[in-house]
């Protein structure tokens, strides 16, 4: 929390999170008061179940919560429709998924310009091709994602949140599929990025390693924050 | 995003989708639609166009005045004293003779200013290409039309004989204005000199002749000369302008468009079900990419921004592709049906273009949008969640979409409300019929997989699996192989029967217009040739003008007004001796002392039709003379019977005195046709009638519009297998995944190969045994309440279909599953 900026950039009051189901109404996320301040590197750390995800889905705007309220770079979430909250995303925010999610008919070049197109950027192709570069993937541009291996396909993905340059950038499991060196590769092209673009970070994970070189670590379990480190069952 | 930027995006992703195949089927599916649909309509606005451009020119004047005997010369001197152009044509029926050939032709005499309106065109011989000519035969010269010189085996140079004429054939007559009065018609023409007609002999009295007089001139003059006529001509004139003649082929062609247009539509139909599957899947396959889009900050708005022009695009594309196999598939249609056109088709014209993107426009909307609306609906929290599927399109919406779509095209063809409704409804009534059918031979083969091989196995459980999206196939199959069975069955099953009502021994040729006084000479003849023969008849021709003393027209119902008995001139006879095969069912038959009262029997049906009773008060006149007669019998006929018969039949000495012709049938087998041309030659006037040619005649005509509707039945199977190819590429993923999972557990190639062929072969098998059904049911009802046929088990549809079903579905299945085959299991399990 040295050189950025102390302001709060993602806060949320009293977060819940109710589905339906078969056996009756269920509570995945539950009474979640949170902020997290810009420039922060922040993981959100819980056993499979623990609503690690669905934290992300809220706070990334993606998902509305049942209860409670999200503020997002100063937008209130709750008061957006779907389209406002594609806006926000589209303006402050960047993901990185366990399972990579490019659009497999675009080439990693397409897939990095995308978000660029998407806002109407004259220079996409250029900025595409520098991330591209920056990624050391500047020979595979033409490389359609099926042709690539699973590490450069999250290092496309990469290239890809930090294109619009957003302030927040989310990572749900960004090693999940990956081995572990390769893996690891990853994460230090996330956190250089992060730190080069000084973007607030937000990473799910179940990898107290990898949470480790986060400044903060927020543990979930049934949908509550705990205070202490969860022994694993 | 700027919207260049979003359609230059959604350029690249069609592109790119195109290339991996996930539109082909969708576009092949419009291509289909559009180009049946723009075929039949192309084809109708030539011909319909034809009509309106040449609709003087095909009548060959601006006002013909039809008349069984020449008219009152004072009416031509007040034609040409209005400044109107007047020509003259006599048409006939007479034998034609070349060498051993004959053949009964439809003459034409002209004059040499014929026709006053548009030209003829001919061909200095057949096969080459005609061109317009701006005179008439000369005199000793006959112009033949090209299937007369095909039958007599005439060329350009060579002699025929008309009665006891010879004339020169120079020319082959391809087309002429006022074959429109006759569009259908059986005879093939042979044109003629005005002036070599009385050489020929057959302009006798008695002899059934046509006066057509050729007016023209300016419109107002026209008009007022036609007026003037109106005020003169008797019921037995006919006064044809260009409005009757262009109604007459009108109505003609329109129901030409609705039979073509309903064939059309089964095709459109089922390309829209093909379009709708594959729209799914295409929906399917990018539910991640909108998730995604969403993901990066796209609204709504944005994703169908890039999805929609894809859709927009394709419908372009594939539309213009549509109209062009259309196009040329027009030429098919006019080849098929050349010989029965009534007017020489007009050049093509761009509205069909534009109805066939229309078609294009609203199939692809109607079937493809709801679909494609679901992407909209995507959550971005798929890219979390990715069991997480938009909600359904609404039911109503898919299928309120499709049905509009569906009102719409139909309407275009039928126009008419009620009609459309009730076609959808017996096509929904009888979709869902086969489609239940269809459901329940899968679940009876399901039943019997146990007691079948592996491979039959796997086919039977795949089919099963995919319970409604076989059935769709099931059903977009035998819809096609059941239109074409039942227009074959009815085809042959027609024709067929014509020709057994003509058995042996009974009478195969009628001889008319034999005159009085060749009565005992023609007798002589057939009892020299030893030929079996009915009476002579006597007959004069004469219109029934009054119903008990009220204008026929006013004194029966609407229906009959415009029965033909009413519209013509009707064959009137005398006998004392009641026919073998008719029955009196009403009255009594004529007492020696009815000889020269006015009495009259009519035929049962007819008098049924007309709403004439016992003791009614007929008029009749004959020529200029009227006079009437009391119905004191009611006859039944058997018409089937091809012997003479007649409508009405009077004693002996009311029209005695009239002129009058007589008739025959006879008996003559093949070996003895030669004995016709000396007939013919030695009694000029005599027309001969060979029933097997007028049964080949109608059988040619129908023969041709079968055809044609087959024609169009080809894009009905064609859209059969879009939905084949749609429903398989839907299946595709899942098919690849098991087919390298079965490979990985020890599956052979040839187990898989066997499996999918089985499974495809039983599908077509099943459509086609659901088409058997159909056609079964519908010929049924079709020969039993339309056709009065005699209906028998068509038990050879029962094979053929289910075989072609088989063969055809199996080929085209198989073709479209080759990548299951071809790629390496290994490839597959990476992938996955």
């Amino acid at each position: 929390m040295s050189d950025t900026r102390l302001n709060t950039i993602i806060a949320a009051r009293g977060l819940g999170k109710r589905v339906t189901t078969a056996a009756g109404p269920l509570d995945i996320l539950s009474d979640i008061d949170l902020e997290i301040n810009a420039g922060e590197s922040v993981a959100v750390l819980g056993v499979s179940g623990s609503g690690k995800s669905t934290l992300l889905g809220l706070l990334a705007g993606l998902d509305l919560p049942s209860q409670g309220e999200v503020l997002l770079a100063d937008e209130a979430l709750h008061l957006l429709d779907e389209d406002g909250r594609a806006r926000v995303r589209g303006q402050h925010v960047g993901f990185v998924f366990q399972s990579f999610q490019l659009l497999p008919s675009l080439t990693a070049l397409e897939n990095v310009m995308l978000p660029l197109e998407l806002a109407g950027r004259q220079d996409a192709r250029s900025q595409a091709v520098e991330l591209l570069a920056r990624v050391d993937l500047a020979a595979r541009e033409t490389h359609y994602p099926k042709q690539l291996s699973g590490g450069e396909q999250q290092r496309v993905a990469l290239a890809r949140a930090f294109a619009m340059q957003p302030a927040i950038l989310f990572a749900d499991e960004p090693t999940g599929n990956l081995d572990s060196a390769t893996g690891k590769r990853i994460i230090d092209l996330l956190f250089d990025l992060n730190r080069e673009h000084r973007t607030t970070l937000v990473l799910v994970t179940h990898d107290e390693q990898l949470a480790a070189r986060c400044q903060r670590r927020i543990h979930l379990d049934g949908g509550h924050i705990v205070a202490a480190p969860v022994e694993p069952r | 995003m700027s919207r260049l930027a979003r359609w230059r995006l959604a350029l690249r992703l069609l592109v790119r989708d195109w290339r991996a195949g996930e539109q082909r089927v969708l576009a092949a599916a419009v291509v289909i639609a559009v180009a049946a649909s723009t075929a039949v309509g192309f084809f109708t606005d030539r011909l319909s166009r034809g009509m309106v451009n040449q609709s003087a020119d095909f009548l060959g004047a601006d006002l013909v005045l039809e008349s069984p005997r020449p008219i009152d010369e004072a009416w031509l001197e007040q034609a040409s004293a209005r400044d109107l152009k007047v020509t003259e044509t006599l048409q006939f029926a007479s034998m034609v003779v070349h060498e051993d050939a004959l053949q009964l032709a439809g003459v034409k005499a002209v004059q040499s200013d014929f026709p006053l309106r548009g030209e003829l065109r001919t061909a200095p011989a057949l096969y080459v290409p005609d061109a317009p000519v701006d005179t008439a035969p000369e005199a000793g010269e006959a112009w033949l039309a090209p299937r007369l010189m095909q039958r007599l085996q005439v060329q350009a140079g060579d002699y025929v004989e008309v009665g006891e004429h010879r004339l020169r054939v120079t020319r082959a007559l391809t087309f002429e204005p006022g074959q429109a009065a006759q569009a259908f018609g059986l005879s093939p023409r042979l044109l003629m000199n005005m002036a070599d007609v009385a050489a020929t002999g057959v302009v006798q009295p008695g002899s059934r002749l046509s006066y057509h007089y050729l007016f023209a001139g300016p419109e107002a003059a026209v008009d007022r000369y036609r007026n003037w006529l109106a005020d003169r001509i008797t019921p037995s004139h006919e006064l044809v302008g260009v409005r009757e003649g262009q109604r007459a082929i009108g109505s003609a062609l329109e129901r030409a468009e609705r039979y073509l247009g309903l064939a059309t539509l089964v095709a459109v139909v089922l390309a829209g079900v093909a379009i709708a599957m594959a729209a799914r899947r295409y929906s399917e396959r990018h539910f991640d990419m909108s998730a995604m889009l969403r993901c990066l900050g796209a609204s709504q708005r944005e994703v169908l921004g890039l999805f929609l022009p894809q859709l927009a695009l394709v419908a372009v594309l594939a539309s213009a592709l549509g109209c062009l196999v259309g196009w040329a598939a027009q030429y098919g249609l006019l080849y098929l049906l050349r010989d029965l056109l009534p007017v020489a088709p007009s050049g093509t014209r761009a509205w069909p273009i534009l109805a066939g993107f229309a078609t294009g426009l609203v199939t692809l909307g109607g079937f493809a949008l709801p679909p494609l609306l679901r992407l909209r609906a995507v959550s971005p929290l798929r890219v979390l969640r990715r069991d997480l599927a938009p909600l359904p399109s609404q039911a109503w919406l898919v299928y309120g979409a499709a049905l509009i779509a569906l009102l719409l095209l139909m309407w275009r063809y039928t126009g008419n409300w009620a009609l459309t409704l009730a076609v959808l409804a017996g096509a929904a009534a009888m979709a869902a019929l086969l489609g239940l059918l269809g459901f329940a031979l899968l679940a009876i083969g399901r039943l019997g997989q146990r007691q079948v091989g592996v491979a039959w196995r796997f086919g039977i459980n795949n089919l099963w699996r995919r319970g409604w999206g076989s059935v769709a196939q099931i059903l977009a199959f035998s819809l096609a192989l059941l239109a074409m069975a039942v227009i074959t069955l009815v085809r042959t099953d027609l024709l067929d029967a014509w020709r057994t009502q003509l058995p042996d021994d009974v009478p195969n040729h009628f001889a008319i217009n034999i005159l009085p006084e060749q009565l005992d000479a023609v007798e002589a003849f057939f009892n020299a040739h030893d030929v079996p023969r009915s009476q002579l008849y006597p007959m004069v021709r004469g219109r029934l003008t009054t119903i008990n003393e009220q204008p026929v027209q006013r004194a029966v119902t609407k229906e009959a007004q415009a029965d033909n008995a009413l519209n013509r001139e009707l064959n009137l006879t005398w006998t004392m001796q009641l026919q073998e095969d008719n029955r009196i069912i009403a009255g009594r038959w004529w007492r020696p002392d009815d000889r020269g009262q006015p009495l009259v029997s009519v035929e049962a049906q007819l008098a049924e039709r007309l709403g004439i009773g016992m003791g009614d008060e007929l008029g009749f006149r004959v020529g200029a003379q009227a006079f009437s007669a009391r119905v004191i019998s009611l006859r039944t006929v058997e018409w089937d019977s091809f012997r003479p018969n007649f409508y009405m039949v009077f004693p002996p000495g009311v029209i005695d005195d009239f002129a009058t012709t007589y008739m025959t049938s006879f008996y003559l087998d093949a070996d003895d046709k030669p004995l016709l041309a000396e007939l013919v030659q030695r009694f000029p006037a005599v027309s001969v009638l060979e029933m097997d040619q007028l049964i080949e005649q109608v059988e040619r005509i129908f023969r041709q519009v079968t055809l044609a509707v087959e024609y169009v039945l080809v894009f009905v199977l064609l859209a059969g297998f879009a939905v084949l190819f749609a429903a398989l590429q839907s299946s595709l993923d899942e098919r690849l995944y098991e087919g390298a999972l079965l490979r990985a557990l020890g599956g052979s190639r040839r187990q898989l190969r066997a499996g999918h062929l089985a499974e495809f072969a039983l599908l077509g098998a099943v459509a086609g045994l659901v088409a058997a059904f159909g056609t079964e049911l519908l010929t049924w009802l079709l020969y039993t309440q339309v056709l009065h046929l005699d209906y028998s088990f068509k038990w050879l549809v029962w094979i053929l279909a289910p075989l072609a079903g088989a063969l055809l579905v199996g080929a085209a299945g198989f073709h479209g599953i080759r990548p299951v085959l071809q790629r390496s299991p290994m490839l597959l399990l990476r992938e996955g």
